[in-house]
């Protein structure tokens, strides 16, 4: 909050003084800096909305249960506790088990890791087979996938709880991990095509000569050149993934429900009295690997999120 | 030899894919459709009586809470729309001023990268009506105001659209900026020599440049909208009452709270057929738009 009117303070300070654009027109001069810090104030007004529930959340998270009962949502705390945070990590309930969120925690990152790989390798390839090799029906299936990409979940649901139920993985961690790959397949795959169709035909031709079989030109010249849409699927996946709630709450069983579930569970819940602070840090814990991803790496994020919805 | 592997391999390097395609997408989407024809309580059926094969979806169209799924489906849409429009704001505004850009990009988009449910659980506090911003407001003398709009039947849908909007009007704002940016610099020159004013520069000029942009908005915004399920779990799960269900609630509601699979598959393929008069026409106007843009050169 103080970050924001501060930055906004500064800025409005370099307004004031003049440009140093359009030295000829003395007149403009004027009108311009006007213009800039209407513009500006109304930024910065749209800033402080965006960044509202932040703050209380923030703020509602370190302070005593007493201190919400006065009722003062936006003042700061008066101890700055770590109550709640230890409270949600540790103690947090979902359903009859009060195990914290760290149960949640640790099964997110098990659930995210063979989820990235088994989603990643599945349409890696399938993406390079289709861009860069002769496949007849390339075409037709690039279709289907785009039309895929754009299936309601609720659509495939219990199809693929009664799958999963079958091969003996619905309710486990791998059942979700598994469901999050297979969903993610056709816009994934769309991504690598198109960023591989760029790839010259010349250089295809040259390497197949060189006798390089699929896999080789996979592993020696397609895998190098892959660095940067590896990074930008890597970061869409990992938000998405992480972000989840109706896949994790569908095929997650009673001890494997990732971060977010347990966090739905405990801000629903009705009964006896709400512990607002433990919910605001249980919800802050939950969102704070995804906003250090944002933070570190924003602008691949930029380009992972457009891309993923542009083309699913 | 060598030929024969080139020309093997990749299709069965893709094996995996088209499997997963014809098992996961279109076998699911069959046989869900088969199982709203049938008569599948908890217990699936796959008899069909043909003499009745409609009567899920004849249920379905005669119930109230369908009713109220589809008319908030709309409400959601409309409300949603607006973050279209506050995000082209927001991007002309950070296109027009170079100060700060990145500051304010920054503060706009944060809000995606954090769960619905977070975003939910954030914007259920605020809407808290002891403790959160009603009861700041009546403390400021406000005493008129009511922002307990969650636990009315006819607000609560407003308290959703407003913390959906909170979340994505960032990413339509990076959307409308990357379209802004590829617009050409000389027409900015242009219009400025010209004295276009201000409206007419942005109305007659920029939006019909940046009708793609536009389009590709409102795919992605209401495919959003039919899949809304996470942030109304968060903020109100459904409640009051049943005011705030969506196709997307109400089908989960009748498959997992309700167990009636045929229903809920109804439900279900009525979710595909939304989605697919949205989204066919849109995405057909887009390339035929893209073609005669080409110059036929196809």
């Amino acid at each position: 909050m103080t970050m924001v009117t501060q930055a906004a303070a500064l800025e409005d300070a370099t307004n004031a003084s003049p440009g140093p654009r359009q030295p000829f027109f003395p007149r403009k001069k004027k009108r311009i800096p006007g213009r800039s810090i209407a513009i500006l104030l109304f930024l910065t007004m749209c800033a402080l909305f965006f960044c509202i529930p932040l703050y209380v959340v923030v703020v509602t998270s370190f302070k005593t249960m007493d201190q919400i009962r006065e009722g003062a949502i936006f003042s700061l705390p008066h101890v700055w506790t770590l109550e709640a945070w230890d409270h949600a990590w540790n103690k947090a309930c979902s359903g009859i088990n009060c195990n914290g969120l760290k149960v949640g925690f640790w099964n997110s990152v098990l659930i995210l890791c063979p989820s990235l790989i088994l989603s990643i390798a599945l349409s890696i390839i399938t993406g390079y087979a289709l861009a860069l090799w002769n496949v007849r029906w390339a075409n037709a299936f690039l279709f289907l996938l785009f039309i895929c990409a754009f299936v309601p979940f609720q659509v495939i649901m219990y199809p693929l709880i009664r799958i999963t139920a079958a091969i003996g993985i619905y309710g486990t961690l791998w059942g979700i991990a598994v469901v999050h790959a297979v969903l993610a397949m056709p816009v994934l795959t769309l991504i690598f095509r198109n960023y591989y169709k760029d790839i010259p035909q010349e250089i295809m031709r040259a390497a197949i000569i060189d006798s390089g079989s699929f896999w080789r030109i996979f592993i020696e010249i397609i895998l190098p050149m892959s660095g940067n849409i590896l990074i930008v699927v890597l970061i869409l996946q990992i938000t998405s993934i992480w972000n989840d709630y109706l896949i994790g709450v569908t095929f997650g069983g009673l001890g494997t429900q990732p971060m977010t579930v347990i966090l739905a569970n405990l801000i629903t819940v009705s009964t006896g009295v709400v512990a607002y602070n433990d919910n605001m840090a249980a919800a802050l814990l939950t969102a704070i690997p995804p906003l250090v991803i944002y933070f570190l790496v924003g602008k691949f994020f930029v380009q992972g999120i457009t891309a993923g919805a542009i083309k699913g | 030899m060598q030929l024969r592997w080139s020309r093997m391999m990749p299709q069965l390097a893709l094996a995996p894919a088209v499997a997963v395609t014809f098992v996961a997408f279109i076998g699911a989407i069959g046989w869900t459709a088969w199982l709203s024809l049938t008569r599948s309580r908890r217990v699936p059926e796959y008899e069909i009586n043909w003499s009745e094969w409609t009567r899920q979806y004849e249920r379905l169209f005669n119930d109230a809470g369908w009713a109220i799924s589809l008319h908030n489906l709309v409400i959601l849409g409309i409300g949603s729309a607006l973050a279209i429009v506050f995000g082209f704001i927001l991007a002309a505004m950070i296109d027009r001023e170079w100060r700060g850009e990145s500051f304010f990009r920054t503060v706009f988009l944060y809000p995606l990268a954090v769960s619905l449910i977070v975003t939910g659980a954030a914007w259920r506090w605020i809407f808290n009506p002891q403790l959160g911003l009603q009861n700041f407001l009546h403390g400021l003398g406000f005493t008129s105001v009511s922002f307990n709009w969650l636990a009315s039947p006819e607000t609560a849908m407003y308290a959703i659209i407003l913390a959906s909007i909170w979340q994505s009007s960032g990413f339509y704002m990076a959307l409308m900026l990357s379209g802004l940016k590829s617009i050409n610099t000389e027409i900015w020159s242009a219009a400025r020599l010209d004295g276009v004013s201000f409206w007419r520069l942005y109305l007659e000029i920029i939006i019909p440049m940046m009708k793609f942009t536009f389009i590709t908005c409102a795919i992605l915004l209401s495919l959003g909208v039919i899949k809304a399920y996470d942030v109304i779990v968060a903020m109100t799960n459904g409640g009051p009452g049943n005011s705030t269900w969506v196709p997307a609630y109400f089908t989960i509601n009748a498959l997992s709270a309700k167990s009636n699979i045929g229903y809920a598959s109804a439900a279900a393929i009525t979710m595909l057929v939304i989605t697919a008069l949205i989204f066919l026409p849109l995405v057909l106007i887009t390339t035929w738009q893209q073609r005669r843009a080409n110059g036929g050169s196809r």
